[in-house]
This record gives structure tokens, sequence and C-alpha cells, in this order.
């Protein structure tokens, strides 16, 4: 069979050809894009935070009442939780990582320089947080129970020892993070911070900060009546755990409120909410898109079979076997497809430069667009073969037929 | 002849029912996701007030260090400069507000006590946003100025309280702090939260409001976000106030072009004063922001939904061009009967009528399926981003009902104007001889 | 009643020229039964198609019940269709998915009549050909003969000055065809004038006049003085 006359009968029947192609190419231009999307926002949530997120759930306590002893009830609850069995650690912490809330500072190598600050999140935590939350530690050392200070509003943060991670000292100093052991830093306040540790990654509370890889962990509970204890668990202890611990905290006796008792992983989950949402949309905005154009391509298919019934016929009757007519209309069907796919193409990474132009995205890889050509050409060809093989069923009795 | 042109068009249905139906359903698929979209920006990026969006206004100044890289100035204000347009703007309503949270330890035994979320802000605050009472009111400046301890209540604090029933006149504590009720919200949830878009713009609501002089005031627990750009001086809570850190709304009410220009006017004299006294260094474009000038500022509308948007539009694209198709495959395919037609009498104009209602059947069929897409859609968003929108939002009003149906029967006509033309235009006599 | 002079019909394609009919001239009187004969291609379903108005023609002019036809727009030559011309076809042309009332009724449709006396009108046409009984039937449910029946009911409900036949037996057997025949003649009679397009020499017997076209042109116009039975 040759493309020539299947080329010359479609020139006849250009508008069939420009509905089909137009549909292949939109759809092409979508579901490049959102493929893309997809994977880009899957990438943003496979990054790791850093911590052991399976067996980490943290629990908000609010103490109220002028009898109401914040040091000496966290030091009693964090006592209790430590000993229950299944637990591995514990610390009380300011926030939590990926949860969207938290506190940020500017950290410099010169006091008093405002140029070049690196933000960063801050964590306050107690001597237990590496070993609750996981983190590698790489370089120097961990907090001590000597190290950690208790202060509130009235007293001022001032000199302190810190830990960081290797992405702030990467970028506090370019070249040579993993030698920033020993060395200090300054915050807007001008108190010296001296790094005593490095760990290997733990993210900021929000992830889709610019600065998320950049966090600082300062050894010191503020005294406010609002805490978080954050607890590590032995696999599979954690959901046990999250109901035990509240109850415990609650029968304890103090005047407090217990908010917020969740797992990091629900945490995280809601912090991606919007991505994993956006995700889920997309795959159905495909799922429909690739659906309508089938259903397109078999309607105008089985349209132009019918009209064209005596024409196979009278082929059948000049000796065309059915191979030949199903090639025929595959041919045919190919020969449109690629006309949209090759406009679609086009368009997809005309759609693409947009959403970089307006959006924070980047360009697509290369091979986005030819896979995309690929799946329609081959969901074109899905789709008319049922019509085709229909068409094959035309007897040649037909030609000699008037009517 | 209508009703008969839209009985004929039934029949023409049933004469080809897969056809049909495959239209109906891209017709259906195309608005209904289009109208998914559409309601998510009609809610987020629509105009909350529309009334008044172009009177209420949000002050910005000048704020952060030109060495800072990439430092966006914060949308509040300090405390210092809220106080002074406070203190200043006395003609116009205006309040500050920010968020607290407190331990509210409810009348009664059966209640444990339970933490709310609160918002500080000036009597105005209330006749402003035209927020609704179901009970009693909210208190005038002179509460304000003197501190005075009274809440209002959210309707579903009051529900939670005291059972509903009015309760102005009510004492609640609040850390400690015996407040009275002065009134009773009714159900009150803007989505967006346009006086607030910097703290969530799809956050819950507060439950208690209390006069914004209380927070400095009684120090209470403030919440929402604080952005600093210069170190303290001093530890204590009078050196937080003192410092360059933005953690305040400021809004005003400005009527008229005049009372705007002369506001703008007293805006730009301040922030020039401020400057001489070695305050706001960095240089900013405009100071006063109109509701939906501000909630462009602060990208209340997210990313996503702009990209949907143009995604839809494509989706809804292929649909047409898909019922152009089909449309031309189901009039062509009628030839024989649009000969007959004709050679019975029927002119062109007939025709027309005949083919337009035809095509507005299968559309405003479309658009009925449309509207099942468009709910199941909207679900589906409801079920995917879960507890992160609050309340009934996101639902298919009466305008949205008309709206997709109407885009259904129009965009079919639309699309079948081609096919339309071309079965007016069929030459009768090539299709009466053979069937 | 019907004065064609003089017309030309020429289908022009890029390559071709074909002239279907070159200066053909016919006078049709009232009352008359005139069949049209010819071989394949001479151009009788040209002149079918040219006297019930359903083309143009190039050159010449026609005038139909007195009235020149031959540059009316669309919308004029629809009203003349609708009101003075039955068209009967070789395929019936009924709309499959329209009962026979709703078949009847098409072209009073057009017409813009009121509904109780086109019901009227409706079903005396469909008495007159015997099927009022099964007016709510499809079309599918009926035989060929009682589908040309219906048919012929179509194009007489309109009371038109003259009715189009073309090959109106063609798909019928030969008993069911001289039923047809018969209806078509009392018609006649009852004063409707007929043109009837076939290529059956035998019917073209039955007819007052009998014109045979070649070529584009009326080769013969042969009166016959055989009455139909």
């Amino acid at each position: 069979m040759e493309i020539g006359p299947i080329y010359r009968a479609l020139m006849r029947n250009r508008l069939g050809v420009i509905l089909i192609a137009a549909q292949i190419a939109f759809t092409l231009t979508v579901i490049v894009n959102a493929v893309y999307i997809i994977n880009d926002r899957g990438e943003l949530m496979a990054r790791p935070s850093g911590t052991d997120e399976a067996n980490l759930f943290f629990i908000n306590n609010i103490g109220y009442g002028d009898t109401y002893n914040e040091a000496v009830v966290s030091a009693e609850d964090l006592d209790m939780i430590r000993q229950l069995p299944g637990v591995t650690a514990a610390t009380i912490i300011n926030a939590i990582p990926v949860s969207g809330s938290g506190s940020s500072t500017g950290m410099a190598t010169v006091a008093g320089r405002i140029e070049g600050v690196v933000p960063t999140a801050v964590y306050t935590v107690d001597e237990q947080a590496l070993s609750t939350l996981g983190v590698e530690l790489v370089a120097g050392r961990d907090f001590t129970a000597t190290d950690v200070r208790y202060r509130n509003d009235s007293i001022a943060r001032g000199d302190n020892e810190i830990i960081i991670t290797v992405a702030m000292a990467e970028a506090l100093f370019p070249g040579e993070g993993m030698q920033a052991v020993g060395r200090t830093i300054y915050d807007v306040n001008q108190n010296a911070s001296v790094i005593i540790g490095l760990v290997a990654r733990l993210q900021a509370p929000w992830p889709q900060s610019s600065f998320v890889e950049n966090s600082m962990l300062i050894p010191e509970v503020y005294i406010d009546n609002s805490a978080i204890y954050l607890v590590r668990t032995e696999p599979g202890q954690r959901d046990r755990l999250m109901v035990e611990v509240e109850e415990r905290l609650a029968a304890s006796g103090h005047s407090r409120i217990l908010r917020n008792n969740r797992s990091l992983e629900e945490r995280r989950a809601e912090s991606y909410r919007i991505d994993s949402a956006m995700s889920t949309i997309l795959v159905a905005v495909i799922g429909t898109l690739m659906f309508i154009t089938a259903m397109g391509i078999v309607g105008l298919a089985v349209f132009s079979i019918n009209r064209r019934r005596k024409q196979i016929g009278t082929r059948r009757a000049l000796g065309a076997t059915r191979p030949d007519i199903l090639r025929y209309f595959l041919l045919e069907n190919l020969l449109i497809s690629t006309v949209g796919v090759v406009a679609g193409a086009v368009l997809a990474i005309a759609f693409n430069l947009f959403l970089v132009q307006n959006f924070d995205m980047s360009r697509i890889d290369w091979y986005y667009a030819p896979a995309g050509m690929v799946v329609l050409l081959i969901l074109g060809q899905l789709a008319v073969i049922g019509p085709a093989i229909s068409a094959t069923r035309i007897s040649p009795a037909l030609a000699t037929r008037s009517i | 002849m209508f009703l008969y042109y839209i009985r004929l068009s039934l029949l023409s249905y049933k004469r080809n029912p897969v056809l049909s139906s495959l239209m109906v359903l891209a017709i259906a698929i195309g608005v209904g996701a289009y109208m998914v979209i559409f309601t998510l920006n009609y809610v987020m990026g629509g105009d909350p007030i529309p009334h008044k969006s172009s009177q209420l206004y949000h002050v910005q100044f000048d704020y952060g260090d030109p060495a800072f890289t990439d430092f966006e100035p914060p949308p509040q204000l300090t405390y210092i400069d809220a106080t002074a347009l406070l203190q200043a703007t006395v003609e116009h309503p205006r309040s500050a507000s920010s968020k607290f949270v407190a331990v509210l330890e409810p009348p009664g035994e059966e209640l444990r006590p339970f933490y709310v979320n609160g918002r500080g802000n000036a009597a105005d605050f209330f006749p402003m946003f035209d927020i609704p009472f179901q009970y009693g009111g909210g208190w005038d400046r002179r509460a304000d100025d003197t501190q005075q301890l009274v809440v209002v209540l959210s309707n579903e604090l009051n529900e939670r309280l005291f059972g509903g029933a009015n309760s102005v006149g009510q004492t609640i504590v609040m850390d400690g702090l015996n407040f009275t009720v002065s009134g009773v919200l009714d159900r009150w949830s803007p989505a967006p939260k346009y006086f607030d878009v910097n703290n969530g713009a799809f956050d819950p609501m507060e439950e208690a409001y209390i006069p914004w002089s209380l927070i400095v005031g009684q120090e209470m627990r403030r919440s929402g976000n604080t952005n600093c750009w210069k170190a303290f001086e001093g530890n204590s809570f009078q050196a937080f106030l003192n410092a360059e850190c933005a953690w305040i709304q400021f809004w005003v009410e400005l009527n008229t072009a005049d009372e705007h220009a002369e506001y703008l006017n007293f805006i730009n004299n301040y922030a020039a004063e401020q400057k001489q006294l070695g305050r706001m260094p960095m240089q900013i474009e405009k100071r006063l922001y109109d509701v939906n000038e501000w909630m462009i500022l602060n990208e209340v509308q997210p990313d996503e939904t702009r990209i949907l948007t143009a995604l839809a539009a494509m989706l809804l694209a292929v649909c047409l061009l898909n019922t152009v198709g089909l449309l031309l495959s189901k009039f062509l395919g009628k030839s024989s009967e649009i000969g007959v037609r004709l050679a019975l009498g029927a002119h062109k104009r007939s025709l027309f009528t005949q083919h337009v209602i035809e095509a507005g059947v299968i559309g405003a069929l479309g658009g009925i399926l449309g509207l099942g897409v468009a709910a199941l859609g909207l679900e589906g968003i409801r079920i995917l981003l879960g507890d992160m929108m609050t309340n009934d939002w996101m639902q298919l009003d009466l305008r949205v009902t008309f709206i997709t149906i109407l885009l259904a029967i129009v965009s079919t006509i639309l699309a079948g104007m081609y096919p339309i033309w071309r079965a007016c235009n069929i030459n009768p006599a090539s299709h009466l001889k053979t069937q | 009643m019907l004065k064609m002079n003089q017309i030309n019909k020429v289908f022009r394609t890029e390559v071709v020229e074909t002239h279907a009919l070159r200066n053909f001239s016919l006078h049709v009187q009232e009352g008359e039964f005139v069949t049209i004969t010819g071989p394949s291609g001479c151009g009788k379903t040209t002149f079918l198609n040219l006297a019930g108005l359903l083309e143009t023609f190039t050159s010449g002019q026609y005038v139909l019940d007195g009235e020149d036809v031959s540059r009316l727009g669309d919308y004029q030559r629809a009203k003349v269709r609708n009101e003075k011309i039955g068209f009967i076809f070789q395929s019936f042309n009924l709309m499959p998915d329209l009962n026979l009332f709703d078949n009847v009724d098409v072209p009073l449709r057009y017409r813009g009549m009121r509904a109780a006396e086109r019901k009227l009108r409706i079903e005396k046409a469909l008495d007159s050909v015997g099927l009022l009984s099964r007016k709510n039937h499809l079309p599918s449910q009926l035989s060929g003969g009682q589908q040309q029946r219906v048919a012929i009911a179509r194009a007489l409900v309109g009371e038109p000055r003259f009715l189009l036949a073309d090959e109106p037996t063609g798909n019928l057997d030969s008993n069911t065809a001289s039923g047809v025949m018969e209806l078509l003649h009392e018609i006649n009679a009852a004063g409707t004038t007929i043109i009837m397009v076939t290529h059956d020499p035998s019917l073209a017997t039955q007819s007052h006049r009998n014109v045979h076209i070649l070529d584009g042109q009326v080769q013969s116009d042969n009166t016959n003085h055989v009455k139909a039975a």
C-alpha cells in the first residue's frame, strides 16, 4: 500500500484532517506539560527531610494558670516519655520540619554585616535532638545536657554553640563547608554562634522556601508555656505511643492543653497537599483528554468508513485483501496523527515556555515531546483499529449494488 | 415550530445514539472541567467584597534593608507605624489587626479549657468589612483607647460555649482575663480571608475578636507572621515593639477619590519623615493598595489554579474540536433527509434554525451532564485538599449552574457553525436519487 | 402550466464541461400526465431537478403556473416547492425516525399552518392512500408499496399544482407497482398534473404523452391515445 494515494485522498478532505490533527496537537500539549509538572512535583515531594519520618510524632503542650512552671513540667514530661517502652528518644523543639510553621533568621560570617547573610531555619532543641530527629552527624560533636540553656523573653539569647546542616555550612563558607566546625557565625543581634557540629541533612519547616536545606539547631529551651514534644519510636510503635503519650500527659494533672498530636508522615502529607492534589488532578486531565481524543478519532473514523462503504467494497472487488483495507486505515490515521503530533510538539514547547516565563518552572527535558508524540501515535492507531476492522468486513458485493 | 425542532433534535439523537452520546459526553467533560476551574478561580481570584473592594486600602511601607539580597518588603506594619497611623487617622474608618492565641477557660465544669485563635482589631474593623452580627455588636473607639476587656465571639465559639444562646453581657476567661461578650457574629467565612492574606488566605476564621490595643497592653500571645530586619535594642517587650518588626495589618476605608488622594499624600509625607529619621531605606512603588490589588500583590491565587485554567481551556478546545467533527459527521450523515426537506419546501433559514436547535439541544444535554461532571470534580478537589480548605465555599450555586448550561449551549452552537453551514448548503438533487 | 424555453444546464469541473441539457424546451399543459424516458445520462434526472427547482440552470427561461421562476432566490424557490410541487422518489425518501403522520406533516410545517388544519389535511391524505389506520407506525414497519403510498400522501397533502415522480415504481415488484400507478392515475384524473421520469417503456405507454430525451434534448414527443386501465 502506498502513501501517495492515501495522502491525495486526505488532501481532498482537509477539514477532517485538521480537526483530528488539532485535537491531537492540543492533547499532546496538555499531556507533555502535565506529565512534566507531575514529575516536577514528584521530585519536590520526594526530597528527604533528613529525619526518621516514619517513626516520629509530636504533640503540642500549652500550660496555663499562675502555678504552671514550664521548666519543671517539661522536664517531668520528657522523663516520662523517654522511659516509655518503645520510645527511642524525645526532645522539646520549637518547630517541626516540613510542617509549614517555624522560625527563621539570617546568619553572617562577619558580625554586623548584612551583605551575604545566609537565611536559615532555627530549631531550638535539647540534647536529644539529633537522636530524636534521626539526622546524621557528619562532623563535630552532638549537644550534651550541659549545653542546653533555658530562657524567656527577658533573657537575651547571647553567644552560643550550634549545629548546622552541611548545605548551610556550604552557603556560609563556599567550598569549605565540611571544615565549618569550630568557626563562628553571627545572627542579626550580633550574637556569636560557634559551629560545633554538622548534620548531613535537615530540612526547614517550609518546603516551598528557597533555603529549605538551611537549618540551624540551638541548644535552648524557650519558656513561654508552649512546647512541642517530638518523639521517636521503635518501628511499628508510633501509633500506639501517640495515644499513650497523650493519655499520660493528660493524666499527669497539670493545667495544660494538648493539641496537634500528629505523626510527621501525616504532617508532611498536609504540607504537600496542594502538590499531590495538583498531580492527581493532572492525571485525571490526561486520562480524560486521551479518552476524548480517542473517542473523537473513533467517531470520525466510523463516519468516514460509512461514507466510503461502497468505495471499500469496490476495492475489495478489485482484489484488496482484508489486511490491505486494515492497513489503509491505519496508515491514513498515522498520516493524520503525524501532522497532529508535529504541530503538538511545537505547541507543547511554546506552552512550556509560557509556563517558564510566568511561573516558577524550568524548561522541559528534551525527551518529553518525542515521548508524547510516540504515545499519541500509538493512541491513534489503537483508536482506529476497531473501525478499521469493521471496514474489512464490508462485502465486495457492495460494489455491484446500486443502493 | 420551536417545539417541533426540539422534537426533531431528540429523534435525531435517537438515530445515532452513540455518536450523539459521544458529543454530549465530550461537551459535558469539557464544560464540566472548565467550570471546576472557573469555580476555583471565582473563589480564589474573584472580588471578595465587590461593593467595597475599591474603598478599602491596605498600607505598605518601604521596609527592609537594601543590603539584603532578595529581600521583599514585608506586607505588614511595625508597631511604631501602626500606632502612628491609628492616631493620625481620625476621620476615616481604620483598623490595625493581628492574630493571637489564648487559653480559654469555659464557664461551668462541663468543658475543659481549650485554645482559641483570636484576632485583635480596632472598633472600625466590623463596619469596614461588613461583618454580620447575630447578637449585640462590636465596641467603640473609646474601648480601643481604654483597652476595655470586651470580646466578639464567632458563631461557632458561641455555639460551643453558650449553646448558641444570646451571650451578650456574659463573661469569658481568656489567658486569665475576664472578657465581657459584646457581640456574637453571624456565620461569616469569606474565602479568601481578604482582610488577612498574610497568614494563610484560606485558613480557618478566628473565633474571638478583641480590641487590638489589648494585644500589646496585656501582652497576649501573638500568632501570625512576624518579619524583622534589624537587631533589637534590648530584650524587653518594649524593645520588640520599638523594633523594625512587621506584624500588624492596617486597613483604612477611603470613600472618594479626594479622600484617597489626601490620604495617599499623608502616607507619603509620613514615609518621607521616617526616611529623614533614617528609617525605611527601601524604595517601593506604591503605598496604598485596594483589596484586589492587595490580593494580587500577595499572590493569594495559587499558581496552580492559573496553570489549571490554561489546561482546562485547552481541554475545552479539544472537546469542542471533537464536537465540530462529530457534528459534521452527524449532519452530513443526514444529507438525504436534508435533501428531502429541501424538496418538500424547506428553505435554508428553516434548515439553519433546525440545526442550530439540534446543536443547542446537544449542548444543553452536555451542560446538564457537565453540571454532574463539575460537581464530581469539585467533590474530588474537596477530597484532595481535605481540611486545608475550610467550610462550604466550593459549591455549585445557581449562578454557576446557569453559566455552565449557557456555556455548553453557546459553545456547542459555535462549534456547530461550520457543520450547520455545510448542512444548509447541501445540494438536494444529489441526495435524493439514492439512499 | 410548465414552460421551459431554451434551457441550458452546464456542469463545470476543472477539466471538463458537461452539457446536461442543451436548448431544452418543453411545455406541459394543466392536467396532463407526462412520462419522460431516455437512457442513463441523457439528462432526465437533470430535467427533474430543474423542474422541481432543486437546481438552478445556466441559461433559458422557466415559467411555472404563469410565474417566471428562472431567477428566484432560495427563499422564494423553497416557497414554490412547498406550495406548488409534490415530489415522489424511487426510494421513497421517508424520514425513518418520523411516523407516518409526522412524515406527511413535513411540508405543512414549512407552510406554517395551524395544528388543527394540519391534522385534518394529513388524515385526509393518509386516508386517500388507505393508510390512515397506521398513522402512528414508522416507515420501516411498512412494505415498499405502502411506503410509496405514504410518500404520495406526503406529496399531495399540500395540494400542489403538479407532481414530479422519479421512477416511483423502480423499487417495487410489478403487482405493487401497478397499484401505485393506479393511484397516480386517480390523482391525475382528479386534476393534478403529473410528470414522471421512468426508464420502463411499458409505463411510458400508460400516460397521455411520452417525451423521450437524448443527449440533453427532446428527441421525440408523442401523445398516447391509449388511456390507462
